[in-house]
Parts: structure tokens; sequence; C-alpha cells
């Protein structure tokens, strides 16, 4: 870790004064962030991260950054909410299980009672070759310098949205969710708040890997806005190489609503698949209006993994993804939902 | 002891108390002093800083911009490191468990080698440090897995004893009826013990005092004195616990004679932690292995022919052979036997302990393919086992001392409910849950070792046994306690037990599960001898006073000394020079001479779930039932079974040390990507204890149960693999990717 | 208090590092250079609340509270078996919350209530957690214990403790190399009983 000042504004407006600094990306930016600091401590001691100063907002004195509001139009969730709060939240449990079961299977409760919901988005991908520095490619951490990953150990890696330049996985739980549900995000910069949309927060890799987001240099998320109301037949299904406290093989987040066997509406977000958080548009224009069978959604899952690419050692993960997606379609099917 | 507290069983036959370990408050409380907890010193800190690289040269290493920071005391590379004296291979009359000595040259012969040391006032400022040094390579392209061109492959001559023959192989083969044959791979794996590595150094009046977790520490203080050029009494290691070792921390590394290389120049005790990630190349670990196992039976599964060969990673600079046919022959039948081994040298750390060393790569081949000739012979895998169940050995005809393997498999079965198993493959399910049965045999030798105990009983009825043994979590303070306490017929919370001090009595190396076994032989022999000094009938409470004031002393010690069988005097001394054991013990696996084998066996069965869909595998029950001779105490006896069970499932099914094939580097070297078990993976493990007497295996009748539990639980859980979908994975761990393709 | 007493020195330094990296600010876009030129540790004088007592310390802002319970205060029972938060043999609790104190800095939980394991026991009365560990021989080598100890006790506050299958997936963020779990889950069942009648 470099040395760095430390500072704990006790408001918004502060935060984003000390970090609106000039940079190229709001991950390179020399002023970060820390929440839960679950992910940039990690970074900072591992020298992926070198910020000269840590703006501490877990201090903000903001209640709406704070808590969880349910409303008419849907969900709105303070971006200073724990990750553990979310999860335990008796009316998300009963009206978003996908939102509470993406957060439970997620890390451990230590670092759920830690990392802040702002944060848990944001969090760095889990490639080996971008988390050590010692290897001299990596195009998120050095841009131009080339991708390790795509002639090297890949089985983690993505197989939807890479590019030539980067197949680095979005490794979050939450983010699946989030997409699936038409989230918005409710960011503060230096002109005021602006409104995005969840799914536009992450950027393809594309040739900037190191552009991850659509946010600036100092805005700082205050809020997610999940809109639509109760989603109580939904559910995440998180598939893992051991039961607890891993990152996802691949994962599908679902929400759906039934006439009889009729899908009225589906959303499925992927996870442990893609280079964002991936929502799974053409999947789910197939199966809208149609049966909920095994057969049409493989048949779905089939062409969402159409453009898969994949590299020597991520091959399953298509295999593995069409079939997490069409287990959590028929899980939420089975489901008992409660009127 | 509450009723129903499965943690602490009812002792059967030949079984001791259950009572709880004698250090379990200062674990409960965090008062425990581990290595890298020895208070008062406030020492600079080293941080290391490894190389990116796995072959080739440093070109330059510029430590300006890290000596630059406030702070930083010294940047050693190996232009000024400090000055050590190199020691022979610990198998060569040495004692590095790795000979490539980093910072005393260019060259780099492995990934992440040490190629700078940074000394800093804390330990922030030296791993800053270490990231501001600039280095350029000369990188060459490495050679760093079994099949990479570029390896060397050897068959050394020094093995050929190692490598099993009975009768003509090809002959039998050829005849026999049933044949099956496979290929079969296990992983890279690394202990990763939760403490990490680290070294305390400091240095007073010329002598030099260490804090590092060690196995072995009268090696470890040998070692140091070797390389750093001073008389073994001058120097004191200082270990009394240890956070788990599994091997890692079995032999000196580099690392101790640099950390006390540092303190001695700049005069200051130095302390190095090292990273978890650094951890995966600084010691040694569990390389890969390939076997091509073939066996042949006829109708009624008697095996005929028994063929195998294998392949062993290792660095080029030193051999560490497993070559472990002596355990896979003394398993089943009396066929015609064929083996052979191959090291593979490559650019890579020298490898070496990790549970079960041996017997944990070898049985899993060998237990898949007793299973595969059970299936293509349509009969019982329990039932193959009996049919070939031995009383000696088929190669030499050697007796076994004891052998329970059957009684095993027996009570395991009972208790798992294996006659509820349909045998066909993919016929067992539950919802979406495909559901498998496996079972297969654990075996480990009974190794001893030389060893010397001192133990002093006092007036008021107390005792002490003092010994340079280890407890890393074995309960080795609470056995020798009770051993103790039962030759000398008091209460095992009166003997006060200390180890983890190289200048007590010597011990052997705390591995090969023989540190009960061969401490607790020599244990026995010097309370045998106080005994003597009171005419042979030790005093009880009553006349305990009178006895010592005939004496005219307060309290009266004598120091055991074991030999195992076999062994002459002379491996005391060498002992006490911290020699390694493998020229001065007796292994049980070895029965030359008309020497008997010596094993331990066990059954183990796994139940596995299969999701049809997703094809992740989850373990919800285990069931191991174990006979190993004398079981001092049942409560830390089952945890150690139960813990290597574990293992071994975690080691099936999750850990492997991934490498970047073209880069020869480890890539997923963290506790998040090097995936163990956690709690939510371990719904159930049931461990039998099956009594078992050998009172020819050694004085107090301990065949040593540390590495047993792991042996046969890979073999079961492929098995059960095997069981659930038809597919048999020969390629360790079982991960979804080899179900789905 | 000395609340987050803002060093002045350490405001002009920083004002000086953002406006020599603005002045970087042509450099390649995204260069990964380190615009830092700080050679310097940037310290802070806090207070901080462990078991109940409070303790005057300088910290570099870098420190994590792993390091300064074990370095600062001697408090060595939170171990540090990964320093990434993927072990739990840290975990402390922060206002009563179960955190792992190698991802959290010094600096940020001044002011905030942190309990190690070295605060469990009440003299020689042993905590019913700590008593559990014990009667069910739920640890081995004893170094991820604390870690253990420590996430269980929140484990039962959580109520995450009503099943078997409850404590094995809310203790998953403990490893334990010697793999006591099933043990662990058999004390936690046992010391749920007793804190909950307690």
């Amino acid at each position: 870790m470099r040395p760095f000042a430390y500072e704990r504004p006790t408001d918004a407006a502060t935060a984003v004064a000390l970090a609106s600094v000039p940079a190229s990306a709001h991950v390179t930016a020399p002023v970060q962030y820390k929440g839960g600091g679950t992910t940039l401590i990690d970074l900072m001691k591992l020298d992926v991260m070198q910020p000269t100063t840590v703006v501490d907002i877990t201090a903000i004195d903001d209640e709406a950054m704070h808590r969880i509001v349910p409303s008419d139009e849907g969900l709105r969730i303070g971006s200073l909410v724990t990750m553990a709060k979310l999860h335990a939240d008796p009316s998300v449990v009963r009206d978003y299980p996908l939102l509470t079961e993406s957060l439970w299977q997620a890390a451990s409760q230590q670092l759920r009672n830690m990392a802040r919901l702002g944060g848990n988005v944001l969090q760095r991908t889990r490639c080996l070759y971008f988390r050590d520095t010692s290897y001299d490619q990596c195009n998120k951490r050095v841009p131009g310098s080339g991708c390790a990953a795509l002639d090297g150990s890949n089985r983690g890696h993505a197989v939807l949205g890479t590019s030539d330049q980067c197949i680095a996985l979005y490794p979050g739980d939450w983010a699946p969710a989030l997409v699936a549900l038409d989230a918005r995000v409710e960011v503060l910069g230096r002109t005021g708040k602006r409104l995005i949309a969840f799914a536009d927060l992450h950027r393809l890799p594309g040739t900037t890997p190191h552009i991850e987001t659509s946010l600036s240099p100092g805005e700082l998320i205050t809020a997610f806005i999940v809109p639509g109301g109760p989603r109580r037949r939904s559910l995440y299904r998180k598939i893992r190489d051991r039961e607890s406290y891993a990152f996802a093989n691949a994962s599908a987040a679902v929400a759906i609503e039934l006439d009889g066997r009729t899908l009225r509406d589906v959303r499925i977000g992927l996870g442990g698949v893609a280079t964002i958080p991936w929502r799974a548009h053409r999947a789910e224009g197939m199966l809208r209006g149609q049966e909920l069978t095994e057969a049409n959604a493989r048949a779905a899952a089939e062409a969402e993994f159409g453009d898969a690419r994949t590299r020597e050692h991520n091959g399953y993960k298509v295999v593995l993804g069409k079939a997490t997606m069409v287990r959590a379609l028929l899980d939420a099917q089975a489901m008992e939902v409660p009127r | 002891m509450s009723v129903g507290n499965t943690a602490a069983p009812a002792p059967l036959a030949n079984m001791g108390e259950p009572i709880r370990r004698s250090e379990s408050v200062a674990k409960v409380t965090g008062r425990l002093v581990y290595a890298a907890d020895a208070p008062g010193q406030s020492p600079l800190q080293a941080y290391f800083l490894t190389s990116a690289i796995a072959r080739g040269r440093v070109l330059s290493i510029d430590a300006a911009p890290a000596e630059a920071l406030d702070g930083v005391v010294k940047v050693y590379t190996h232009l000024n490191a400090p000055r050590r004296i190199a020691t022979p291979y610990t198998q060569k009359g040495g004692y590095a468990s790795d000979t490539n000595m980093p910072l005393t040259g260019p060259e780099i012969h492995h990934d992440g080698q040490i190629i700078a040391m940074v000394i800093a006032e804390t330990y922030e400022i030296a791993r800053d440090a270490s990231h501001r040094i600039v280095t350029r390579y000369d990188a060459t392209t490495p050679a760093a897995t079994i099949d990479s061109p570029g390896v060397d492959i050897l068959h050394p001559d020094a093995l050929a004893e190692k490598e099993k023959k009975a009768g003509d192989f090809a002959a039998a083969l050829a005849a026999a009826p049933v044949k099956v044959e496979g290929v079969y791979s296990t992983p890279a794996q690394h202990q990763n013990a939760i403490e990490l590595y680290s070294t305390t150094a400091s240095w007073s009046a010329g002598e030099l005092t260490i804090h590092e977790p060690s196995q072995f520490v009268v090696e470890l203080a040998n070692g140091a004195a070797a390389m750093m050029g001073i008389d073994p009494s001058k120097v004191h290691v200082v270990n009394p616990y240890m956070g788990g070792a599994f091997g890692g921390k079995g032999f000196m590394t580099q690392r101790t004679a640099l950390v006390a290389g540092a303190a001695r120049e700049l005069a200051r005790p130095v302390r190095n932690v090292v990273t978890r990630d650094q951890g995966f190349t600084l010691a040694t670990y569990r390389s890969e292995t390939k076997h091509h196992v073939r066996l042949a039976a006829d109708h009624d599964g008697r095996l005929l022919a028994y063929g195998h060969e294998s392949w062993e990673m290792q660095s080029r600079h030193d051999d560490y052979p497993l070559a472990g046919f002596g355990v896979t022959t003394a398993m089943y039948g009396k066929p015609a036997i064929l083996t052979r081994v191959n090291l593979v040298k490559a650019d890579r750390q020298t490898s070496g302990f990790m549970r079960a060393p041996v017997e944990m790569p070898y049985m899993y081949p060998l237990e898949s393919a007793m299973d595969e000739l059970a299936f293509a012979l349509d009969m019982d895998p329990i039932e193959l086992r009996r049919v070939n169940d031995i009383r000696e050995s088929p190669i030499d005809g050697a007796r076994f001392t004891s052998r329970s393997l059957m009684r095993c498999y027996d009570e395991a079965a009972a208790s798992f409910g294996w006659s509820k198993r349909d045998p066909t493959p993919g016929s067992m399910r539950e919802g979406d849950w495909l559901i498998g049965y496996g079972c297969a045999t654990a075996g480990y030798p009974t190794h001893m070792a030389p060893a010397t105990a001192r133990v002093t009983l006092s007036a008021d009825g107390s005792a002490r046994v003092e010994v340079a043994g280890h407890d890393s979590g074995q309960g080795t303070y609470t056995a020798l306690g009770q051993v103790a306490a039962r030759e000398l017929g008091i209460d095992p919370e009166r003997v006060h037990v200390a180890m983890g001090d190289s200048r007590l009595p010597a011990a052997p190396a705390s591995s090969n599960s023989l540190a009960t076994a061969s401490i607790g032989s020599a244990v026995k022999l010097a309370i045998d001898k106080l005994r003597s000094r009171f005419g042979n009938a030790l005093p009880d409470d009553r006349d305990r006073s009178a006895a010592f004031a005939r004496l005219g002393v307060s309290e009266i010690g004598d120091l055991g000394e074991f030999l195992p069988p076999g062994t002459n005097p002379e491996v005391l001394g060498m002992l006490r020079k911290g020699q390694v054991p493998f020229a001065n013990q007796a292994r049980g696996d070895e029965s030359k001479n008309g020497k008997p084998l010596m094993f331990a066996f066990g059954a183990e069965f796994v139940e596995v779930r299969i999701h049809r869909l997703t094809r992740e595998i989850r373990v919800p029950r285990m069931t191991g039932a174990f006979a190993a001779g004398r079981i001092v105490n049942p409560r830390t006896a089952r945890s150690q079974l139960m813990g290597g069970m574990i293992w071994g499932m975690s080691s099936a099914l999750l850990e492997a040390t991934e490498i970047d094939e073209k880069r020869g580097r480890y890539v997923n070297d963290s506790l998040g990507e090097y995936l163990m078990a956690v709690n939510a993976d371990v719904p159930r493990v049931d461990v039998i204890m099956v009594p078992e007497e050998d009172p020819e295996v050694n004085p107090l009748g301990v065949k040593g149960i540390g590495e047993l539990g792991i042996v046969g639980t890979a073999a079961a859980v492929a098995n059960a693999v095997h069981h659930a979908t038809g597919k048999r994975i020969r390629d360790l761990p079982i991960v979804m990717d080899k179900l789905l393709a | 208090m000395n609340e987050c007493a803002v060093d002045r020195r350490t405001v002009i330094a920083t004002g000086a590092v953002l406006a020599a990296s603005l002045s970087l600010g042509s450099a390649p876009a995204g260069a990964r250079a380190s615009m830092d030129t700080r050679t310097t540790p940037l310290t802070r004088d806090i207070t901080l609340s462990v078991n109940g007592t409070d303790h005057a310390i300088r910290v570099d802002t870098r420190m994590t509270l792993l390091d300064a319970l074990r370095d600062k205060l001697g408090l060595t029972g939170s171990k540090k078996g990964c320093d990434q938060g993927q072990c739990g043999a840290c975990t402390i609790h922060v206002e009563g919350e179960r955190h792992l104190a190698c991802l959290t800095l010094t600096v940020a939980v001044e002011g905030l209530h942190i309990t190690t394991v070295e605060g469990l026991a009440e003299g020689e009365s042993l905590h019913p957690m700590q008593q559990a560990f014990i009667d069910h021989d739920a640890f081995q080598c004893g170094y991820c214990t604390s870690g253990q100890i420590m996430s269980a006790i929140a484990c039962v506050r959580e109520g995450h403790a009503g099943s078997d299958e409850d404590i094995r997936e809310y203790m998953s963020g403990n490893l334990c190399r010697c793999a006591a779990y099933p043990n662990i889950v058999a004390a936690v069942n046992q010391a749920k009983n007793e804190m909950e009648r307690g």
C-alpha cells in the first residue's frame, strides 16, 4: 500500500468535492471512495490500486443513503446500506427473493457486514493477472500491455461480452439481479444528481477495458431504485465449486410471472459468465409469451450463448451457463409463491 | 463430558480416555502464543520480493525507489545479500528442503523465487517498498508441467529398491480374463495451513534465537547453525505451538537464514511473515503425479496382475521421490507385479511433504482402478477387497503385524447403509439430484523414528515430560501427557508436557504420523528407567514423599531413548544433529530381512449428489472406519481422522494449484482462488474407531492416525461420482467442467 | 476528543500531490503511472476502543486494524491467515457485528467499539461459546479458533444459528484447515442454547 491521506467527510457534497479530480477513469483516479473497503483495501495491499487519498464515505450523515425504502413505485436502497442489512430486510426477503438470495450467497457474513451496496456493484474482477502486478500484461491495469489471460489460465474468465483486449469476468452476484429488474442508479456529481440505468453502469471492455463504468471520477453512487414492485416469483441460482464462500462459476437471477405455464413476463440476469452483469435479452425475447418448458428454456439459453467466445479452459462455462439458466427458470416455475 | 457429545467417543477396547486438549483454554481465549505472536522485540520487518518469471535471469534490479522511502533500512538483492553457507538437501546429509539458494546470483529457477528482501521499520513500509523495486529480466521459456516440452524425465537407479516386482507381469496380464487399465493424475496442491510461514530472528552475544513454525525444531536449529556458520549449540529454536503444518513446515527453507543473516548484519531482531501468495512458492508443496495402472483378475475377482508406472513432478535441483509402491503392493492379493517410477525434472521449486505425501497420490489411482475392476467383474467393490484380503506381502511373503481392513469395511458399510446401494450407475436419484455411493481403502504404514524424552517425577506427585517434539494440532501435548500419566499411575492433569524447543531432548520431525508412536515410546522408556530407580515399582500417593526422602531428592528425572526396531544406536546421534528421518527410521512398508509389514487400515464411504443439469458435486455424508492399534485419546483421534477425511474430500473435489503452462507460474495463489472445503461442504462425517491390539509395532502399540483419514477418500469420491453418473473421472480434482464435458 | 484531528501538513501535502498529479494529467491516458511521489508515511493520532479500554495510538493510515491490534496493542489473539479477507482468522466485532480486521483501516474505526477474543471471558469465566468449543473439540491447531469463536457468537446473535444448515452456511467465512467443521457446528448449537437462556 502506498501512503495515502485519509478523509472522513460527514456530508456527500464534501466527499464529492474531495474526489472530483481529473483521471482517465474512476477506478484509476488518485482519490478513491471507501465504503466497506473490502475491494479497495485488498487491491491497495496488492498495489493494484494506488490512491493518494482515500475518502471514507461511511460517516456521511445522509439518511437516504443508509435506508431501504419500499414504496409503490418500487424499492429505493441507499448505497451505504450493507449487504447484510439488505439481505435480512423482511420486506426484501418477502418481496424480492432474488435480491436476498444473491446477497446471502455472496462472500461471507463478515464481508457482508462491511461491504456497502454502492461498492458491491463496483467490485473489481478476480482475474488473476489483473490482481497480481507481477504480470506485465493486463490491459485493464496497464492499458496497451496485452492480456495474459487470453493464453493463460482462464477457467474463471468470461465467455460473454469479451473482447480481444480483455476477458476478465464481472464477479458479483447482486448486480445480475439488479440488471434483470431494470434497476436505476442515482449518482451524485459536482453538478448534482443524475439517474442512470443500471444496465448502463458497467461498460463492456471493448478496446478500453480499464474504463469499467460510466461513472466520472468523483461521482458517488447514492442509491439504487428497483422499479416495478414486488417480484415474488424470483430467485438466484449460483453454481460454484464449493458450497459457500466462493465466486460463481455461473449464476442466474430470474424473475418471472406466469399465466398457468405461460410466461407473461420473464427477466434474466446472468453472473459468472460475462464481463459485465449480463441481461439475457435474447433469451427473454424468445421466452416471453411462451410456455415455460425445459425444452423452451434450453432453446432460449442456446440462443443467449450463441455468441459466446471461449478460450482454452473456460469452454465449460457455456454449457454450465445454459444449464444454470434453465435450472433457475424451472426452479422459479416450481416455487411456492404466497399470494 | 455431556451425553451425546460425538466429539468425545466413549473408549472401546485398547483406547484411552477422551480427555480435552491440555491447551484448550489458551486456544479459545486467544492467549496461545504462535511463532509470529512472540512479544516484546519490536523487530524490523522483512518483506520478500519474488520473481515474476519461472526461468531466466535478473538483468537489473533497481532498489533505489524503495530505499528512498522513509523507514526503509536496507534492501538486499543478489548483489549484497547476507552471508550464508549453502547446506545440502535434507536427504543428502544437509538441512535444506530446497537447495536453490536465493540472492546468491541472478538466476531464476522457479516462479516466485526470492529476488530481494526489504528490511524496514514497519510492515507497511516494507511492503510498499517491495512494490517500488524495478526489476528487468532475461526470461527463458519454462518447462513447468509434466507434459511440457523441455522437461527431463529420469529413472534413477537409486529408486530401484522402491520399484516392487513379483512374478511375470506380462504373462499374467496376457492370460487374465478380466482387465482394466487407466491413466490417472493428481494435481499440484498446497498445504495452506491457516498460520502463515514466518521467521523471527534475534541475536544476542553471538547466539541466535529463532521463532518459526517448524515440524522439526532440531533440524531447524542445526540447519540454521550450518547456514550461519556457527555451532549448533548457539542456535535456539522456539516454537511451542503451530497453527497447522500438514508438511509445509517440515524442513528448513532458505527463508530462515536470509532473515537470520539480516538480523545479524543489522544487529536488530528481524521478522518476516510470508504472505499467503508467497507461501505457494517459498515452501514445499505436493507436486502433481500421473499414473498408468493396469489390473487383471480371474472371474472370481482374484488379482492376477498389477502394473503401475508413475510420473512425479520434481524441481531440477532436488529429488523428492515418492514411489509409493511399498504401500500399494501391500494392499491386495498375490498378483504378478511390475512397477516403475519416473521423475519429471522441471522449472519448479522442490516438492515435499503434504499430508499422506506418498499414500494420497498412489492410493487414489489404485483404489479407483479397484473400483473399475469391480465394475468390470460386476462384483461388489467390498467383496473384491474381501477376495483379495491378505495376511502376507505379495512381494516377499512378509506377514503383517496386524491387519483389520475387512473389519473396517464391514463396520463402515453397515453404518453407512451400503446395502441400499443399487449398483447400476445413474440409477439412484432424488428429484433433480443424482446420487452415488462409493468406497475405498485407506492404508498407512506405521513408521517410527528414533526419539528421546526426559520424564521428571516430583515428590509432590506431579511430572514433567520434556521433548523437542511438536504439536500442530494433532493433540501431541495431550497424548504424551496421557501416555506418561498411564505409565506413572497419576492423573493426566498432573503431567506437564514441554515441547517445541530445540534445547529439549531431541525428537524427530512431526511427519509420517510417527510422533505419538516414537516420542510416546521414548516417554515410556524414560518411565521404565524411573521405575527401576524405585525398585521396579513407582511409589504411589501414600509412600511417595517417603520414597523421595529416602533418595534425598525432591524430583528425579530420566532420559528415555527409543530406537525403532532394526535401527542401531548411531541413529540417535543423527537425530540430535537433525538429520532427516528417512535414513534413520523404521518404515512400516518395508519388509526386508524378515521384518513384518506394519500398517493401519481403514475403509471410507462417501455419498455424492450431483445436479442433473449443472453438475456441481456435493458430499452430504461420509463414513470412515479405521483400525490403528492403540488409540491414546479417542477425542483427538476422532478429530484427526475426521479432518483427514475432509481433507480427502477437499482434495478430490476442490484443491488444485493451477499452473499457467506458458509462464510456468501458479495463478490461484490465494485462499479465495485455491479452494479448500468450508463448513457448508461438510454436512456429516461419521468416524468409527475399530478396536485393534498390536503390541508388536512399538512399546505403546500405537500405529499413527494423522494421515490415515485422507488416504482413501479421494478414490471413494471418484468411485461415487462414477456410480452417480457413469462417468469415470481419472484426473483430480473432479470439478463440474469434467462432468459437463 | 481528537477525532480526525486533521494534520495541517497532511492537507498541504495532499494538495501538493494533487497539484502534481494534475500537472501529470497529460500523461498517456490510463497509464498506470503512480502519480504518488510521497515517500513518508502519513500518520494519525487516534483513540482506539478495544474490549472496553481506550488506547491512544499513532498509526500509519495504511495500518490495518489487525496489525494495530497485534503490533500496537499486543492483542495477538486475532490471527493473520491471508490478510485479504479470505480466511476469517481475524474476525472481530465492530459495534457487535462481525468484521474482518485485515480489511479494516485502523483510522476508520476510531470511536467505534471493538471486541476481540481477548475480551470475551470475564476473568477465568469463559464465554459459553468458548466453553462449547472446548467441549466439542471444535479446533485442533487453534489458529483459526479466535476468528471462529467471534464469528460463532455473532452468528447466534444474528439469528443465523437456527438449524445445522444455517450454521454451516453462516460459518463458512471461517476456514479451518484442520477441518473441525462438524465439531464447530455442534459447539455453536450448544452455546446457542446457553446464550439464549443467559
